[in-house]
């Protein structure tokens, strides 16, 4: 049995470090969070359907052992993202001045580095972190997220609703802190 | 509920992330696009998240699985008794 779940489970080992990292926020966590899903993947394996997507299978193993570590500490979201402009970065470009260039979105977040924007991804809630490190990483549709994530469409789509407009607030204040707003204003588009 | 015959702005804003993931109704998918054919703003917004989309899902990298942890798994698997 454990060689036919380690032929499953190490193809998809790097992608689930990488949600796990994303989950976890640092890597020694990471990598308890991913040995401990292995471990329940293995005492469990007699429940994966073979021919069934195993990847699907092990991220929920993934998220059930993320909210059994973080249940004391799993909070409801802040309040008040509900109170942000819907759509922060393209609000905020248009509020200064920035949407007559020809690619605007491309031009300020190139100039955020990699490490800040997943950062900004990480310092998401819980609730919102968990379905927008799918989405955004995993590049996974609303009800890929629902069966992994084990809550309704309209749960996921509501929670990526609101953690998108959380990031975008952060990255354009991350943008403004860092003078890349005024540094593309001082530029001609 | 009824679907109103046109969005206006408000209709569109609130939906246009989830117009650019595919994820309304094929009614809703219509009267947002019918939308952004007439309105340069909510255009201007689609082509922007769009993009951001674009630019936050390449810039979010994958990252490289450190060894130990391939390593831990394996032994995990080989003896979970151990676990």
């Amino acid at each position: 049995m454990a060689e036919s779940l380690e032929a499953l489970l190490v193809p998809c080992l790097e992608r689930a470090y990488g949600y796990a990292l994303r989950l976890a926020k640092n890597p020694t966590d990471a990598e308890d969070l991913v040995q401990e899903a292995a471990l329940a993947a293995c005492k469990g394996f007699a429940t994966f359907q073979a021919g069934t997507n195993f990847r699907g299978w092990f991220f929920t193993i993934l998220v059930n052992c993320f909210h059994a570590r973080h249940r004391k500490a799993y909070v409801e979201a802040e309040v008040g993202v509900d109170d942000y402009m819907d759509l922060p970065l393209f609000d905020g470009a248009e509020e200064h001045g920035l949407l007559d260039r020809s690619n605007p979105a491309q031009e300020l977040l190139a100039r955020v580095d990699r490490e800040s924007i997943d950062a900004a991804l990480r310092s998401l809630p819980d609730e919102f972190r968990v379905v927008a490190a799918l989405y955004f990483v995993e590049d996974l549709s609303y009800a890929e997220i629902s069966e992994i994530v084990s809550v309704p469409v309209g749960t996921v789509r509501s929670r990526l609703h609101r953690g998108r407009k959380l990031l975008q607030k952060r990255l354009w204040s991350l943008a403004v802190d860092r003078g890349i707003v005024a540094g593309l204003q001082g530029e001609r588009a | 509920m009824t679907t109103p015959n046109a969005y206006d702005c408000e209709h569109v804003i609130e939906r246009i992330n989830d117009f650019l993931d595919r994820e309304l109704s094929a009614d809703e998918m219509t009267l947002v696009q019918a939308h952004l054919t007439t309105c340069g703003h909510c255009a201007s917004a689609y082509a922007f998240e769009a993009n951001t989309l674009d630019e936050l899902k390449s810039r979010l990298r994958r990252i490289d699985l450190p060894q130990s942890v391939l390593d831990k798994v394996r032994a995990t698997l080989a003896n979970p008794n151990n676990g």
